[in-house]
């Protein structure tokens, strides 16, 4: 009977620590500091393409940058006197996401023809609420390939389609998609004319599958426009040639496609050292055999 | 007559006395051990071994390794000092022939301990790709067994045929077994001939195939891509190790068996000064080869490289490679210099501690290397970053060494380690030199 008490005793015990010790954690949890979150955001506009903009959330804990994840966004269209919500994003494990808007048209524009965009977050237990701002004016960007002289030459046009004007003295970046990542040609920056044109030549023998080459005419995270990018494929390049050597006989091949000299070769030698240790092994025998 | 009743009067096999069977029985006792833990391996997967995704290669490849170093000494001592001549070698062959078939006999079992799957061994004949230098070790290890095996047994034909004489009457039944192996030997012109004729081609077979068995040695790691293993001495650097092994581990068994067998007459302080002076050259040359192989690199290091030096030189291997170079290379050489060191006690001692440092020295070129991959070790337990055999690891690597003392032990019980025959002609035509 009283070690039935006991064990109730230790049992209680055992139940008010884990009672008072998960009480504690909310408290604690409560009294725990919200980190702030820095939101960042890139309109992009894929000419032909899509429209989107880039979201990246990062937060500053324990004095290191981490991205943060799975959290909420609403992006609005700010207008003077309400926020039209466009929709909802979610970070994902980078901390990042694309809102790509699905009808560029439905967005409405301000007096000077600027289009604000509001991304806000809400908060939660962890973060506090954040809010950025992003502003943009509308441009597009023409892009064609020419060739004068037998050069081939990218001509690329910067435009304000509402005003239907040239945008001048802005800096253009011609590259060409590569496996890995774009490769620019010529120089980094070339600045649009009075016309809002830009020509670069294109240097021959540049690789690519069955000689087609995506070239980008890039407007680069610019203040007033945000980044640009229109998109031109021409067979120009240098067909890529398979160089496998798959059905090769190479050193790293099956065993089925051995080289011949690693085949002739070690086989020789294997074949002629057995071949000795078969000799002396019938030698053993002779000896065996031997009568004088 | 009388000099071959002399010569079998202390050459011929004897019983073992009390030392020796305690020493058989420990051997087994290790052995036994050995074979339970591998069973136990067997059952449970390699997951008993310390061994993981960088760390694959663990104890049982070095103590491989050092098998096949050791085995060398019949390369060396056998056929080169044959070749060229040396005629104070007899006393020292058989011995060096038993070390080389136990060495390479148990390199052979040693590499199928490390497989996962040893009911698979099969396909490593069936599916052999000749690119590979696995293939190439598959195949010189049971070559080198063969032609180990026939240099010890031709030799041995006449010692048979005399001790199956002189057994007849004493034990009958062992005089039979020594009958059924000396192959009808009665010495007879043709056979001679057939058996010179074979220890010949053996000894220059030998000496290549030694060479090659090394270089495959060898070649399994710097042909691999690896920090402290791709390098172009390799080849040359293992064959320098293993005559350092080989006749270190030789002259170790020989004082054993001179003091246990009460052999001094024939394996004379000559013969511990001239093998004193072989093992100084060996080392020598091996540290030349070890200078070649850890002082270039320091001087134009990839990041990979600088930290797989620095953890050699100064860091947490620091301690066994200074102890390996130092204490198994650098000190052995200084005290050979002296005559007094040349002695057979200071050499059995040097000689051992040789032998330890070279199975050490085949742990610090695996391992380490092992746990420098060219890409960072990310994504494991931190258990997996470092090194260390297990219990079932030990007992199966001790196991192994204690296979190879006891194959040693019952060839030296049963054989003569002395060649009766070679000594009486060698003996004969001395006696008859002084007469005339």
């Amino acid at each position: 009977m009283k070690n039935r008490i006991n064990f109730r005793y230790i049992f209680l015990a055992f139940l008010s620590v884990f009672v008072f010790a998960s009480s504690f954690q909310n408290l604690n949890a409560q009294n725990a500091k919200k980190n702030k979150v820095r939101l960042k955001a890139q309109y992009i506009k894929i000419m032909g393409g899509e429209s989107y903009i880039d979201i990246t959330a990062t937060s500053k804990i324990e004095k290191q940058n981490v991205r943060v994840s799975g959290i909420e966004i609403t992006v609005y269209n700010e207008l003077e006197e309400e926020n039209i919500e466009l929709g909802k994003v979610t970070t994902n494990m980078k901390g990042e996401n694309k809102f790509i808007f699905k009808n560029f048209n439905s967005i409405l524009a301000d007096s000077s023809n600027i289009y604000n965009i509001l991304i806000s977050f809400k908060g939660n237990e962890t973060f506090k609420k954040a809010k950025k701002r992003i502003s943009f004016k509308n441009a597009d960007i023409t892009a064609k390939m020419v060739v004068k002289d037998s050069i081939n030459y990218i001509r690329a046009r910067l435009t304000d389609p509402n005003a239907n004007s040239p945008i001048i003295e802005q800096d253009l970046t011609i590259q060409v998609q590569r496996l890995f990542g774009p490769l620019i040609l010529g120089d980094e920056f070339n600045t649009t004319d009075d016309d809002g044109t830009i020509i670069v030549p294109i240097e021959e023998g540049i690789p690519g599958v069955d000689g087609n080459l995506t070239f980008e005419v890039v407007l680069n995270d610019s203040d007033d426009y945000g980044t640009i990018k229109a998109l031109v494929t021409a067979p120009i390049g240098t067909p890529i040639i398979d160089e496998s050597t798959f059905d090769d006989r190479k050193m790293w091949s099956p065993r089925n496609k051995t080289p011949i000299f690693l085949l002739i070769f070690p086989n020789l030698l294997i074949v002629g050292i057995w071949g000795l240790i078969v000799y002396l092994i019938i030698n053993l025998f002779k000896i065996s055999k031997s009568k004088n | 007559m009388k000099i071959q009743d002399k010569l079998l009067n202390d050459l011929a096999p004897r019983k073992f006395d009390k030392l020796g069977v305690i020493w058989i029985s420990i051997l087994v006792l290790i052995i036994i051990a050995g074979i339970i833990a591998y069973i136990d391996q067997i059952i449970k997967g390699q997951v008993v071994t310390n061994m993981r995704d960088y760390a694959l290669w663990g104890i049982y490849i070095s103590n491989f390794v050092f098998f096949v170093a050791t085995s060398f000494v019949g390369s060396v001592i056998v056929a080169v000092l044959r070749l060229t001549h040396n005629e104070w070698r007899t006393p020292l062959v058989r011995v060096a022939e038993i070390i080389t078939l136990a060495s390479i006999v148990m390199a052979g079992i040693t590499i199928t301990l490390d497989m996962a799957r040893p009911d698979r061994l099969l396909n490593l004949f069936i599916y052999a790709r000749i690119q590979s230098p696995i293939t190439w070790d598959v195949i010189i290890i049971p070559t080198t067994i063969a032609i180990s095996f026939l240099l010890l047994y031709f030799p041995l034909l006449p010692d048979l045929a005399i001790l199956k004489d002189y057994f007849k009457d004493k034990k009958p039944r062992l005089s039979r077994w020594y009958g059924r192996f000396s192959l009808n030997w009665k010495g007879s012109d043709t056979q001679k001939a057939i058996q010179t004729k074979s220890i010949k081609i053996i000894a220059i077979m030998i000496v290549p195939i030694g060479l090659m068995l090394q270089t495959i040695d060898a070649w399994l790691f710097s042909t691999t891509y690896r920090i402290g293993w791709d390098s172009t001495n390799m080849g040359a650097y293992f064959i320098a190790g293993a005559v350092v092994a080989g006749v270190a581990a030789l002259i170790v068994v020989l004082y054993v068996v001179r003091r246990t067998r009460k052999l001094e007459e024939y394996i004379t302080d000559l013969h511990f000064d001239k093998l004193g002076k072989l093992l100084a050259l060996a080392c020598l040359i091996y540290l030349y080869f070890n200078m070649n192989e850890y002082i270039v690199p320091t001087y134009t290091p990839t990041k990979g490289e600088e930290l797989h030096l620095t953890t050699l030189l100064t860091g947490s291997y620091s301690y066994l490679f200074w102890l390996v170079t130092i204490g198994g290379l650098v000190l052995p050489v200084i005290l050979l210099l002296f005559k007094k060191g040349r002695k057979p006690l200071p050499m059995f001692f040097i000689g051992l501690v040789v032998v330890i440092g070279s199975w050490w020295k085949r742990y610090i070129i695996i391992t380490p290397t092992l746990l420098h991959p060219f890409l960072p070790i990310q994504g494991v337990p931190e258990s997996w970053h470092h090194y260390f055999p297990s219990l079932h690891e030990w007992l199966i690597t001790v196991a192994t060494l204690a296979m190879a003392l006891l194959i040693i032990t019952i060839l030296v019980r049963y054989l003569p380690v002395v060649p009766i025959q070679r000594t009486a002609d060698e003996q004969e035509k001395l006696n008859n030199d002084i007469k005339h």
